[in-house]
């Protein structure tokens, strides 16, 4: 049997509308809604029993031939996630080291990660880029920019 | 109108109005260029440098981003056979085997003599036909909305290709449901939120925009491993001349004229958008061509080359009456200056050529500025901002996604959002691994909230019945177009199949047209 993305896509989206709808069960109504024609929860259950069934009609018109599978053996997951990671630590190092130094390590890592290795490169295109950003922030725009908790602590405020 | 005209060329006119065009139309060349990244992710890139501008001068620069984007694609397919974007793609057909010949510099001209008097066309036209519809429309009431949205959404899904339909339906509604998350704004009640703080205002439409077409897309070139191809190197001394001889002009004149005019209709269309006006044009320009001529097509035809270019330019333009008038996006670009449009509080739809004149306008008058400085400012300047292809991905890469991260954060401070950005690219990675396409659930997410809202009122006004869809003739009408468009296609796609299945002897015609 040939499972092809079509499948999956069908399928993914139909356990997302029912879960979807599961939970639009929850949603607080107020007092008296359940007799109104329109309430917080009737386009999520619409919105799901939509879903559902556009899911179904995907998962059964899917043709079933093998150049449809999903085939993953040419794409670089691990840099990718390597790279999202790397955006989510810099999301941590905004609030804790502050813009400027963040945005430094933050465009070196990234650099490094696409294959640049040249200490010099990674410097020199780093630090002015993320110096100028922040000048045109802080200095131009007048955008706070709040300086890194780690140095609030040691430093003091 | 003249008023309006008035109105709309004092403030484009305006000093900081006029540089925001020129720095639009750069960049968005400079972006359009750029494999990979489109007018969508130009035009989502800019979202949070337009925040701190005044609406006129946010959507300008905006309109300016859309059409370099469109023009920087261009480019690209012609010097390196490379589309920045779908709708540039037909522009390789002819323009890459133009540049092989040496004759770079004349497909660039070409490209851009086409693009002008496509933009012109449609900026002409847009200057009659928005104001005439926004004037239709002002008669609309909540049912004949909710039905427009129904046609907006529906569209989008059937233009989206042989097979996808399906895909983009779902897409849509899981746009809309993204839309649900948040505190309902009828009853105040939160609705999928988990009990998390950072959700009871919902998804911001910014970062939806800019985790979906800017993050995305960059991890995706990541993904491929397209940062580690070298760009070629764009030889400027084989560019050639970039004239046109009389005989050329003669030759092209007639095409540039009927693909503006046809590109800008199909571009009304709600869905339709840039990248099927210059496949249809192309396929139209080569029915129409002489067996001969049709012969040269895909090997450097100057009409082949005429074609798309006037024809995505002068449907980049038509997307915005919709938007104008109706306030339904005709294409995803369009739906990303929707979205910006409501976060500026203002309602794009038939009362904004009255309530915000200014806006209206200058957008229209701007779009004339616009591709007067892609022919002005650009051509010449090709040479120049081509090397900045030069730059390695490395490089650039870490910054497009730097851009992108800061541009949400700097809005909000919040680093949940970077978190969040994170996750939804995740999905859309594997949502574009499965063949979805993104721009359906965009417009879901932006037209979800208001289609509850007329949704709401439509039903407290007929009691809780449907009855309202088909009592008033005009919802009816608009309703009806929305299951035509829906049903028809697949319809045709089944004859069609159909036929096949019977005999050999039906030809279908397939090509890249």
């Amino acid at each position: 049997m040939i499972i092809t993305k079509d499948h999956i896509g069908g399928m993914g989206f139909l356990l997302l509308s029912a879960f979807y709808g599961y939970y639009a069960g929850d949603i607080p109504l107020l007092p008296g809604d359940e007799f109104e024609p329109f309430h917080a929860r009737t386009v999520p259950y619409a919105l799901a029993i939509l879903g559902g069934v556009i899911s179904l009609a995907l998962l059964l018109t899917a043709e079933r031939k093998a150049e449809k599978r999903l085939r993953l053996n040419n794409y670089d997951f691990a840099l990718v996630a390597k790279l999202l990671v790397l955006i989510v630590i810099f999301g941590l190092a905004l609030e804790w080291i502050g813009f400027l130094l963040a945005t430094v390590l933050f465009l070196i890592a990234g650099f490094w990660l696409l294959g640049e290795r040249r200490t010099k490169m990674l410097l020199m295109v780093s630090v002015p880029f993320a110096v100028g950003i922040w000048f045109i922030l802080a200095k131009l725009l007048d955008i706070y920019l709040a300086p890194g908790q780690l140095f609030v602590q040691l430093f003091g405020g | 109108m003249l008023d309006g005209i008035f109105t709309g060329l004092s403030t484009a006119v305006m000093p900081f109005n006029l540089l925001m065009v020129v720095v639009g139309c750069f960049a968005g060349t400079f972006i359009g260029m750029l494999p990979g990244l489109g007018p969508i992710s130009a035009v989502a890139l800019m979202i949070p440098i337009t925040y701190g501008l005044d609406p006129s001068s946010g959507i300008i620069l905006m309109a300016g981003v859309y059409y370099g984007a469109v023009f920087g694609g261009s480019t690209s397919s012609i010097l390196i056979n490379a589309p920045g974007c779908a709708s540039t793609v037909v522009t390789a057909f002819d323009g890459y085997p133009l540049a092989q010949q040496n004759q770079a510099g004349k497909a660039l001209a070409l490209a851009a003599y086409s693009s002008f008097t496509g933009g012109t066309v449609g900026a002409l036209a847009l200057l009659f036909a928005a104001p005439a519809l926004a004037k239709v429309s002002l008669s609309f009431q909540s049912t004949d909305y909710f039905a427009l949205m129904i046609l907006g959404l529906t569209a989008v899904a059937a233009f989206s290709g042989k097979g996808q339909v399906l895909k983009a339906l779902l897409m849509t509604v899981f746009g809309l449901m993204i839309a649900t998350v948040g505190t309902d704004t009828t009853s105040g009640a939160t609705r999928f939120t988990f009990g998390s703080i950072d959700l009871i205002d919902g998804v911001s439409f910014l970062l939806l925009a800019m985790a979906t077409f800017a993050l995305t897309e960059v991890v995706m070139t990541v993904l491929k491993g397209e940062h580690r191809e070298e760009e070629e190197q764009v030889d400027m001394s084989k560019l050639g001349s970039m004239k046109l001889s009389r005989e050329e002009i003669k030759e092209v004149a007639p095409t540039i004229g009927r693909s503006s005019v046809f590109g800008f209709l199909v571009g009304v269309l709600p869905g339709a958008g840039a990248t099927i006006a210059s496949f249809l044009a192309y396929g139209l320009e080569r029915n129409l061509a002489s067996a001969k001529e049709k012969l040269k097509f895909g090997k450097g035809s100057l009409r082949g080359l005429a074609a798309p270019e006037s024809a995505n330019n002068a449907a980049s333009t038509g997307s915005f009456v919709p938007l104008l008038t109706l306030g339904i996006p005709g294409s995803g670009t369009t739906a990303i200056m929707l979205g910006a449009l409501i976060a500026y509080g203002i309602q794009p739809g038939p009362r904004l050529f009255l309530d915000h004149p200014d806006v209206f306008w200058s957008v229209i008058i701007s779009m004339y500025f616009g591709n007067l400085v892609l022919l002005i400012l650009n051509l010449p300047l090709i040479p120049y901002i081509s090397k900045l292809l030069v730059i390695p991905r490395p490089i650039l890469i870490p910054m497009i996604l730097f851009f992108s991260i800061t541009g949400v954060y700097l809005v909000s401070f919040n680093t949940f959002d970077i978190q969040m950005m994170v996750v939804i690219t995740v999905i859309a990675i594997f949502l574009k691994l499965l063949e979805f396409p993104m721009a359906p659930m965009l417009l879901g997410y932006i037209l979800g909230g208001l289609m509850e809202t007329n949704l709401s009122r439509a039903l407290v006004i007929s009691d809780g019945s449907l009855a309202f869809l088909w009592e008033r003739p005009l919802t009816l009408a608009i309703i009806s177009i929305a299951v035509i468009v829906l049903v028809v296609p697949p319809l045709l796609d089944l004859v069609r199949n159909r036929n096949r299945t019977r005999g050999p002897e039906v030809a279908v015609n397939e090509g890249e047209g």
